[in-house]
């Protein structure tokens, strides 16, 4: 090679880094443009929300409550036909923005990363705050034309009072529409314009599906509870059962599995003891399902007379998944290192600080991620909850751990046994629900994992 | 007493054709075992079990920190270690050097108790520190383990920031005082102060191997040990990394006792004060075969197989 090739090289370059530079430049400019519109819109929504009151996000495509002059509250107002183009438009319109950047990028190659960051965000950014608006005025301005259609007298635009009826339903909603949307929006703008790191999209992905299929639903759905007929049947109960017994049972199998994880990983000697509870374990984690429910119908609503309680469900339900937990939680365990451990015990620690200062720590992120996988695996099942007899027509919300309750996929189970077809249309709709509330959770698990990961 | 406890074993005047003294115990000497047609015809060497270390004199009065009586270590049924008894100058670095799987780490590890966590090893013998026996199980081994710290062959800093990493033994040790001052003094004497003074809050993890190796030896020095046990410290870094670490060995042996296993021979000739050559015959159990002051070990071995590792021909 001679010595005048790399010269030749840096001069037939140079015009190229100039070119780019000038580029970059313009877009610069371009994108500090767009962020400048895209705050000065984002102040206006702030000013319009502020003005008209807060009361407009609470607006609601199906549960329509009026409030009357006299002060009286209008309930269950039928929903209307025809408004619901925007419904359609509005995905469409969202998925241009994440075009976007990337059609820039194809098009001006080589782009400076720095510029190709902030074109992302200037992309996105105003056409987000532009939607949530657009949806906003949309159901506001709607539901004003609507109270006045169906002749309210005196309608005012509180649609929705803040503390009435399914209120925490319609506050996660608001987070939803009013938070998470616009998050997700530049979050993904931003993850897509940074090189594309997959997991990072999940979670901005996850929102925006979340939010796609809520709109493709009638909202009325996921707020009604179940009727005699489906046009006015819902999963309220279903959901918010599958949520209390959820919870409640990681209260109870978490701590104990993970209990019982460190005592066999840390604790317990290798002799046939501790051999023989291994075994078992595995073995428990093999157990057909029905079989934990007669167990629980036995011991937890016969013997222990808690009834037909979400108690009773959360209880068998924790003994069901606790192998599945502590097997995980012993696999998250294994994955801290013995040098670790040899660490902390060579500046003089005890076994016990031991464990609650390094191996539980390290090992926490891996073990919550059992725990939801665990989880995901509960919420679908169905046969030990009917085998202690939880319900399937509850039109109420469970008040403590002792009432009575249902959960989703027995709703399911009793709508498709159901003889008519409308049954089954929403008992499809259940299905995408309680599916997306699994993928919900299974990809928080996979994130999880992906946060927690220490290269050692 | 201390002298008393390694009585010159020697008998016969030393000299380089000579494979050992012969002992008072064994009427005629064993034919000494040519190591290097052993070692060409690649066969491990027997050794006699019931052949006594060979021991120098001590060059000079000292305080011993440690002394090891025919300590023998089993795992289940495997025995590693027979039998070696030692003992461990206060104050001094001490090298324990061999070749791989003659139970260095092994006889290493039970100075401060780390072969309790291995299930099914068992340590025998008499490790005598401040007149009690380290073994004895009515001692108590995180006790043991505060008062003589460990650096391991691998930099094994926690996934915690620098500070914590250095402030975790004392915190855990119910220290009281300034906790701040503790880490500084501590970062200091490993001479790693001036590298990761502006940046406590990192993680122990983004520092480089030489730099995690000596916030180990920090992290050791937190909890004011009396001696410090270093397996293998340099293996896993490079020279000028390598170098670094030896020179703390020896700035630290000003307060502390320190005893080390390396596999380098410069190593050991460098860094130690005293050295014990331990070696495994083929049935891999290791004894203790010379000990003595690294001087006269180096340039004046009493054993024929001392002689034959040091000088590269075997092992």
């Amino acid at each position: 090679m001679s010595a005048a090739a790399p010269s030749a090289q840096l001069t037939a370059y140079a015009p190229r880094v100039r070119a780019r530079r000038s580029i970059s430049v313009g877009f610069m400019v371009i994108a500090l443009l767009a962020i400048t519109v895209s705050i000065l819109m984002l102040g206006a929504l702030i000013v319009e929300i502020a003005v008209d009151g807060a009361a407009r996000l609470f607006t609601d495509g199906g549960a329509v409550s009026v409030e009357a002059r006299d002060g009286s509250i209008v309930s269950d107002l039928p929903t209307p036909e025809g408004m619901g183009w925007l419904r359609w438009v509005l995905p469409i319109a969202i998925l241009l923005p994440f075009v976007g950047p990337r059609l820039v990028h194809s098009i001006m190659a080589d782009v400076p990363r720095i510029t190709e960051r902030v074109m992302g965000l200037a992309v996105v950014a105003p056409v987000a705050v532009f939607l949530h608006i657009l949806y906003v005025r949309f159901e506001s301005a709607y539901f004003i034309e609507y109270a006045k259609a169906v002749d309210i007298d005196g309608a005012t635009g509180n649609i929705f009072p803040l503390f009435g009826e399914a209120s925490g339903f319609q506050i996660v909603r608001l987070v939803i529409m009013g938070i998470g949307l616009p998050l997700a929006l530049l979050l993904m703008g931003w993850f897509w314009s940074h090189r594309m790191r997959k997991p990072s999209l999940l979670i901005p992905a996850i929102l925006i599906g979340a939010w796609i299929v809520y709109l493709f639903m009638d909202p009325w759905f996921l707020s009604s509870y179940p009727s005699r007929s489906p046009s006015g049947a819902g999963i309220f109960s279903a959901v918010t059962g599958t949520f209390y017994m959820m919870t409640i049972t990681a209260a109870i199998a978490f701590p104990l599995g993970v209990g019982a994880a460190v005592y066999l990983e840390e604790y317990a000697r290798r002799n046939w003891f501790s051999r023989m509870i291994q075994v078992n374990i595995s073995n428990l984690a093999g157990v057909p399902s029905i079989i934990y429910g007669l167990l629980g119908l036995q011991v937890f609503v016969r013997v222990l007379e808690f009834e037909r309680s979400v108690l009773a469900g959360a209880c068998t339900m924790a003994l069901l998944v606790m192998p599945i937990i502590i097997v995980s939680a012993q696999e998250a365990l294994r994955t801290v290192p013995p040098s670790m451990r040899e660490a902390a015990y060579a500046v003089g620690a005890t076994r016990w600080q031991v464990v609650r200062h390094h191996v539980l720590p390290y090992a926490f992120g891996g073990m919550l991620t059992g725990n939801i996988l665990a989880m995901s695996r509960a919420i679908g099942e169905t046969a030990p909850l009917i085998a202690i007899g939880a319900l399937t027509f509850i039109a109420f919300l469970a008040d403590s751990p002792t009432d009575d309750f249902t959960v989703m996929p027995i709703q399911i189970y009793n709508w498709v046994a159901r003889p008519q077809a409308g049954f089954h249309e929403i008992a499809a709709s259940a299905i995408i629900v309680l599916m997306v509330i699994l993928l919900l959770m299974n990809a928080a698990a996979i994130i999880m994992r992906q946060r927690t990961r220490t290269d050692w | 007493m201390a002298r008393n406890f390694f009585t010159v074993m020697r008998s016969s005047a030393p000299s380089s054709t000579a494979a050992r003294p012969s002992t008072s115990s064994t009427a005629t000497a064993p034919p000494p075992p040519n190591m290097k047609e052993a070692a060409a015809a690649g066969v491990g060497v027997h050794l006699d079990p019931s052949l006594e270390a060979v021991r120098h004199d001590l060059t000079e009065d000292i305080e011993m920190a440690l002394e090891l009586r025919d300590v023998s270590v089993f795992y289940g049924t495997f025995q590693a270690v027979d039998k070696i008894s030692l003992p461990i100058p206060k104050n001094r670095v001490t090298a324990l050097i061999g070749p791989s799987g003659c139970g260095k780490s092994t006889l290493l590890r039970c100075l401060n108790r780390m072969n309790d966590l291995i299930p099914g090893a068992r340590v025998e013998g008499d490790i005598r520190f401040e007149n009690r026996n380290l073994i004895d199980p009515t001692v108590d081994a995180v006790e043991v383990r505060r008062r003589i710290g460990m650096v391991f062959q691998k930099p094994n800093p926690f996934p915690k920031s620098i500070y914590e990493n250095v402030a975790f033994g004392a915190r855990i040790n119910g220290y009281s005082g300034d906790m701040d001052r503790l880490v500084e003094d501590a970062l200091r004497r490993a001479a790693l102060w001036d590298e990761v003074k502006d940046e406590l809050d990192k993680s122990g993890l983004a520092l480089s191997g030489g730099q995690q190796q000596r916030l180990c030896i920090a992290r050791a020095i937190a909890v004011q040990p009396e001696i410090i046990l270093m397996d293998e410290p340099a293996s896993a870094l490079d020279p000028v990394a390598t170098l670094k670490i030896e020179d703390l060995m020896r700035e630290l042996a000003e307060h502390y006792t320190i005893v080390v296993v390396t596999h380098n021979m410069q190593q050991a000739g460098r860094v130690s004060d005293y050295t014990a050559f331990l070696l495994a015959g083929e049935e891999r159990v290791g004894r203790l075969v010379e000990f003595g002051p690294t001087q006269e070990i180096f340039t004046n071995p009493l054993d024929q197989r001392t002689e034959d590792y040091i000088t590269g021909r075997y092992g």
